[in-house]
C-alpha cells in the first residue's frame, strides 16, 4: 500500500465522490450551497492530503535522532 | 423568462414595486407585509417634516400609550410583581384591529389613572405614617427625658437665677438636691421644642442654635435607633429626636423657625406626663389605622398590577407594532382625490406572488370593491442586495458582511467562504486533540440550541451565534490534525512507519542515527510520518513542509477566488472585464506564482537522491528568475531557463494589457455609441415617485394621471437616475491604473500573507510541546504517592492551560487570521462591495433587534 501511485488512487476517489455529492446534493434553494461546499471541501482535503503525501515522497533529509532506545534499533518500526 | 430561482449564490433579483391601495385598508395592508417581512419601502415624503405627515397624530397617541405601559413596567419592577414574558416562538399574536388598539389605549389610560391614583395615596398614607412614627418616638424620647429632667428642675431653675448669663450645659454638674421637682417647667417660663432631625446635621444644628441665641438653651437628644424610610425616595435615614429648652416666646419661635430651615420636622408634645401618654395612645391608634389602610392600599395596588403583569408583555408587542406600521404608512404618498395610498417599495421578484396574495387576501377580508394594486415598474436604480440566510449559513454571511455588502448580484462571497474560512483555520489549528475540544463545544451548543438560544450573557451569545462556523472549523481541525499527526503535542502511529532505523557497526545508546527509508517505496499513507515526532531535525521537516503548503494552499484559495472574477464579469455581461481583466491578471499571476507551485510539486515528485543531481532552492529560483532571467544557477529540469524566460515575458505583456485594453475599449464603444447618434440626455420621464428631485408635487400628479381608465396600470418608462455619469476616460484610466498596481503587487504580498498559515500552525504546535513539557510531562516521569498527587496536579494544570490558552487563544488568533485571509487575500480578487443591504420591513426584525422589548420577551 501507498506506493507513488496512491495519488492517482486518491484523485479517483475525491472524483467519485465529488460526483456523488454533485448528484446526491438535496434538491432546492440549498442545492447550490451543498455542491459547492462539500465539493470543495472534499477537495480541500484532498490538497492537503496530497501536500503531505508529496512532501514525504521523496524526502531530502531523514528523521534524526540521538535518544534512541537499545530495543528499536535493528527493528522495522 | 421565467425568473431564476433565488440561491446562496447570489442576491436574490429585486423588483422595484409600486402599491395602490385604497386608503381604508392601508393600516391592514401595511400589518400583512409587516408581517410578510418581505419590502422594504421608500420614503415618499422626504421632504416632508415628521410632525407634517399624515399619521403623525396615531403616533403621538401610541407613544402615549407605549409611556404608560413602561409606568406599568416600572411600577411592577418596584412592587417587584414579575412579568409574564411572551414567547413569541410558542404563541402568536393575531393582528389587532383598530378598535382593538383603541380599547387598548383607553384601558392603558384608565388603567394609568387608577395605578397613579393608588400610588398617589399610598405615598401620602406611607407619609402620615412617617411622620406618627416620628412623633411616636418623639413622645417616647422626649417623655423619658422628662421624667428624668423632673429631678433636676430646681438646681436648673438656680443656676438661672444666679447668673442669668451662664451657659446651661456647664452647670449641670453641679446638682444640689431639689425638694420642689414637682414643680413643671412652666412655671419658670421655660419653653420648649421637641422633633426630629436627621442625624448627619446634628453637629450644624447644634451649632447655629447656639450661634444664633448665644448659647440661651438647654438641648438634649437622642438617637432613634431603627432607622426610618423616606416615602418619597424608599431610603432609610437615621435620625435623632431632640428637645430645646429656652426662654421666652420669642426665642422658641426662633428655634421653631431654624429646626424648619434645616429640615427638622417639629411635634407637639404635652409636658404633663398624663397628656403625654394619652397622646401616646392616640398616636398609636392613628398609626394603627394608617398601617391597615396603607395594607390595603398595597394590596389593591399589587393586585392590579399583577393582573396588569399578565398581559403588560402582549400589549407593548402589539403597539410597537402598531408604532411601526404607522411610520411606514408616513413613508407612503396619499392620493386624495382617489382616496388611495401609493407605496414603492423594493421585494424580491420571485416572491412577487406571494405580496399579491397577501394584498389580495386583504383586500377582500375587508370587502371592498376596489382591488389593491400591485405594479412592477422598471427603474436603472441599483436595486438593494438580498442574500436569504438559513440557520447554517447566518454565521458565515456575518463575517462576510462585517466586511461589506456585496454588489446586487454579484457571487455571494458567503459561499466559498463556508468551507475556505474553516478549512484555512484548521491548517492553523491543527491538533486532533484540540479539534475534537472544539468539535464537542460545538456540538452541544447545536444539540442544546432552543434553550441557549436564551442565554444573554454577551460573550456566550457571540459564540453561540457562531456555533455553525465552530462546528466546521472542529470538523476541518479535526482533519488536519490527524494529517499533522498531532494529538495534544503527542503522535499517533495509526500506521507502519516509511522510515527505519538500522544499527550501524560500533553503535551505543545516546549516539545520534538516522533513519533509512524502507526498501520498499512504502510510504506513509495518511498524515505526517510519526516517526519524525522527537526527532532533532523535525522542525526542519515540518517547516519545510508547512512553508510549501501554505504556499500552495494559498495559490489555490487565489485561483480560485480569481475564477469568481469571471462569473461576476459573465454575469454582469461586460465581456471587457474578462479580456482586459480576468484573463491578464490570471495569466500574470499563474506565470508567476502557478509556475513557482508547479515547481515545488515537480521538486517532491523527483527522487534526488537516485538522480545524484542537487536539488536547488526554490526561493533563489524564483528571485533569480527575475533578477537574472536566462541564467540559472542550479537545475531543476532541462530547458528551465528558456520556461522562465517565456513565462516572465508572458508576465509582464500582460502589464500593458492590464493597464490599457479596457479603458481604450469603453473609450471606442463610447464614440462609437455617440457617433450613431445616441446622447446621454434625461430625456425619458420619471417613473418612481421618489427620486428625491424637487418635483414631488408634479410627479404625485402625473401619477393620477397616469392611470389608464382600463385597469389603473401606471405608465412607466425606463428613467435615466441621477447616477448615470459621462463616460470620462480619464477617470476609467486611473481607477484602472491602480487596479492594475494593485493587482501586481497584491499577487506577491498575498502570496507571502498565506505564509501565516506556517507560522501559526508552527506556534500552534509548539505550544502544545510546552505546555506539555511543563506541566504534564514531567510528573509522569515521577513515581510514588508524590508522583501521584503531582499526575492529578499536573493534569488539571494542563488541561485547563490547554483549553484556556491553546483552544480558546489560539483558537481565536487563528480565526482572525483565516478571516483576514478571506477578508483581503480572497475577496479583493473578486468583490466589489458596493451594494446596500436590504432591510425590509418586518416585525419580527423590530422585535428582535428593538432593546425595549427585549425585558418582555422570553
Amino acid at each position: 500500500m501507498a506506493q507513488g501511485y496512491s495519488i492517482v488512487i486518491g484523485l479517483l476517489v475525491i472524483v467519485a465522490l465529488s460526483a456523488a455529492a454533485w448528484f446526491l446534493s438535496p434538491k432546492g434553494e440549498n442545492q447550490v450551497l451543498w455542491r459547492s461546499s462539500l465539493i470543495l471541501a472534499i477537495v480541500s482535503c484532498y490538497l492537503m492530503w496530497l501536500i503531505t503525501f508529496l512532501a514525504q515522497l521523496h524526502p531530502l533529509i531523514a528523521p534524526r535522532r540521538s535518544n534512541l532506545r537499545e530495543e528499536f534499533v535493528g527493528h522495522s518500526i | 423568462m421565467a425568473p431564476r430561482r433565488d440561491t446562496p449564490f447570489r442576491s436574490a433579483e429585486m423588483s422595484m414595486v409600486q402599491l395602490y391601495v385604497s386608503n381604508e385598508i392601508g393600516r391592514e395592508v401595511v400589518t400583512a407585509l409587516g408581517e410578510l417581512g418581505l419590502c422594504q419601502f421608500r420614503d415618499l415624503n422626504a421632504d416632508v417634516s415628521a410632525f407634517q405627515r399624515t399619521f403623525t397624530q396615531e403616533i403621538r397617541r401610541l407613544d402615549n400609550v407605549e409611556r404608560q405601559l413602561r409606568y406599568f413596567y416600572a411600577q411592577m419592577e418596584k412592587a417587584g410583581i414579575p412579568l409574564r414574558k411572551l414567547d413569541l416562538d410558542a404563541e402568536k399574536l393575531a393582528s389587532p384591529s383598530t378598535s382593538e388598539i383603541d380599547e387598548l389605549a383607553e384601558r392603558a389610560q384608565k388603567l394609568e389613572q387608577r395605578i397613579s391614583a393608588l400610588n398617589d395615596s399610598y405615598e401620602t398614607l406611607k407619609k402620615r405614617e412617617g411622620d406618627l412614627t416620628e412623633w411616636r418616638w418623639v413622645l417616647r424620647e422626649a417623655g423619658s427625658f422628662f421624667d428624668r429632667a423632673h429631678g433636676n428642675v430646681d438646681e436648673i431653675r438656680a443656676s438661672t437665677d444666679e447668673q442669668d448669663d451662664a451657659p446651661l450645659l456647664s452647670d449641670m454638674e453641679q446638682a444640689t438636691s431639689a425638694p420642689d421637682a414637682e414643680r413643671s417647667f412652666s412655671g419658670m417660663n421655660i419653653g420648649f421644642v421637641a422633633g426630629v432631625i436627621n442625624r448627619d446635621r446634628v453637629a450644624a444644628f447644634e451649632r447655629i442654635l447656639w450661634r444664633t441665641l448665644r448659647g440661651n438653651l438647654y438641648m438634649n437628644q437622642s438617637e432613634i435607633p431603627e432607622p426610618l424610610i423616606d416615602p418619597t425616595n424608599n431610603e432609610a435615614i437615621q435620625k435623632n429626636v431632640f428637645v430645646i429648652f429656652a426662654h421666652g416666646k420669642e426665642i422658641l419661635s426662633k428655634i421653631r423657625k431654624i429646626s424648619e430651615s434645616m429640615g427638622a420636622d417639629v411635634y407637639n408634645v404635652d409636658e404633663n406626663s398624663d397628656l403625654r401618654r394619652e397622646q401616646i395612645h392616640e398616636v398609636n391608634n392613628r398609626l394603627e389605622d394608617v398601617q391597615n389602610v396603607l395594607r390595603n392600599t398595597q394590596a389593591t395596588l399589587e393586585a392590579e398590577l399583577t393582573q396588569i403583569s399578565q398581559s403588560l408583555a402582549p400589549w407593548t408587542v402589539l403597539i410597537a407594532k402598531e408604532k411601526a406600521v404607522y411610520s411606514t404608512l408616513n413613508m407612503l404618498s396619499y392620493d386624495s382625490a382617489r382616496r388611495t395610498l401609493i407605496a414603492e417599495a423594493w421585494c424580491p421578484t420571485n416572491d412577487m406572488p406571494l405580496i399579491r396574495s397577501t394584498l389580495q387576501d386583504v383586500t377582500n377580508r375587508a370587502g371592498l370593491s376596489v382591488p389593491s394594486i400591485v405594479n412592477e415598474i422598471k427603474t436603472s436604480k441599483k436595486p438593494p442586495t438580498y442574500l436569504k440566510t438559513n440557520k447554517f449559513t447566518e454565521g458565515f454571511q456575518t463575517i462576510v458582511n462585517a466586511y461589506g455588502t456585496a454588489t446586487y448580484q454579484e457571487v455571494n462571497p458567503a459561499l466559498p467562504v463556508i468551507v475556505t474560512f474553516p478549512f484555512l483555520f484548521a491548517v492553523m489549528f491543527g491538533d486532533l486533540g484540540h479539534a475534537i475540544i472544539m468539535l464537542t463545544a460545538a456540538l452541544a451548543m447545536i444539540y442544546w440550541e432552543k434553550s441557549l438560544k436564551k442565554v444573554s450573557f454577551e460573550l456566550f451569545a457571540m459564540i453561540f451565534y457562531g456555533r455553525y462556523i465552530a462546528l466546521v472549523m472542529a470538523v476541518f481541525s479535526v482533519f488536519t490534525g490527524l494529517m499533522y499527526n498531532d494529538i495534544f503535542s503527542k503522535s499517533m502511529t495509526l500506521w507502519k512507519s516509511a522510515w527505519e532505523y538500522e544499527r550501524p557497526e560500533h553503535w551505543s545508546e545516546g549516539d545520534a542515527l538516522e533513519a533509512h527509508l524502507n526498501p520498499h517505496g512504502y510510504r506513509y499513507p495518511f498524515g505526517l510520518d510519526w516517526a519524525w515526532h522527537g526527532t532533532e531535525n523535525n522542525l526542519l521537516f515540518t517547516n519545510s513542509y508547512k512553508m510549501k503548503m501554505s504556499i500552495i494552499l494559498g495559490w489555490a484559495h487565489m485561483t480560485y477566488s480569481l475564477c469568481f472574477s469571471y462569473i461576476n464579469a459573465r454575469h454582469f455581461k461586460k465581456p471587457i472585464d474578462i479580456w482586459g481583466n480576468f484573463i491578464p491578471g490570471m495569466i500574470f499571476f499563474q506565470s508567476i506564482f502557478g509556475y513557482l507551485v508547479v515547481c515545488i510539486i515537480y521538486k517532491w515528485s523527483v527522487d534526488w537522491q537516485a538522480s545524484g543531481r542537487n536539488p536547488p532552492g526554490l526561493l533563489n529560483m524564483l528571485i533569480y528568475m527575475f533578477l537574472q532571467p536566462g541564467k540559472l544557477d542550479e537545475r531543476l529540469y532541462a530547458g528551465q531557463e528558456y520556461v522562465q524566460s517565456i513565462l516572465l515575458l508572458l508576465a509582464f505583456v500582460q502589464v500593458p494589457i492590464l493597464l490599457f485594453l479596457k479603458p481604450f475599449y469603453l473609450r471606442w464603444e463610447n464614440s462609437k455609441t455617440r457617433a450613431r447618434g445616441y446622447r446621454g440626455l434625461g430625456e425619458t420621464s420619471r417613473v418612481s415617485a421618489l427620486d428625491g428631485d424637487d418635483e414631488t408635487e408634479a410627479l404625485a400628479n402625473g401619477h393620477g394621471n397616469s392611470f389608464d381608465e382600463d385597469g389603473g396600470v401606471a405608465m412607466i418608462s425606463q428613467d435615466i437616475d441621477e447616477d448615470h455619469e459621462e463616460f470620462e476616460f480619464g477617470e476609467v484610466m486611473i481607477h484602472q491604473i491602480i487596479h492594475t498596481i494593485e493587482f501586481c503587487l497584491n499577487c506577491v504580498s498575498h502570496t507571502a500573507s498565506y505564509l501565516r498559515l506556517w507560522a501559526l500552525s508552527l506556534a500552534h504546535q509548539q505550544l502544545s510541546v510546552v505546555l506539555w513539557d511543563m506541566t504534564l510531562g514531567p510528573c509522569l516521569a515521577r513515581g510514588g504517592v508524590l508522583g501521584v498527587f503531582m499526575i492529578v496536579v499536573g493534569f488539571y494544570l494542563w488541561f485547563f492551560l490547554t483549553i484556556a490558552i491553546l483552544v480558546c487563544m489560539e483558537g481565536t488568533s487563528a480565526m482572525l487570521h483565516s478571516l483576514r485571509l478571506a477578508w483581503v487575500e480572497s475577496f479583493s480578487k473578486f468583490a466589489e462591495f458596493a451594494g446596500w443591504p436590504f432591510a425590509p420591513f418586518s416585525f419580527s426584525t423590530l422585535i428582535e433587534e428593538s432593546e425595549e422589548l427585549k425585558n418582555y420577551l422570553e
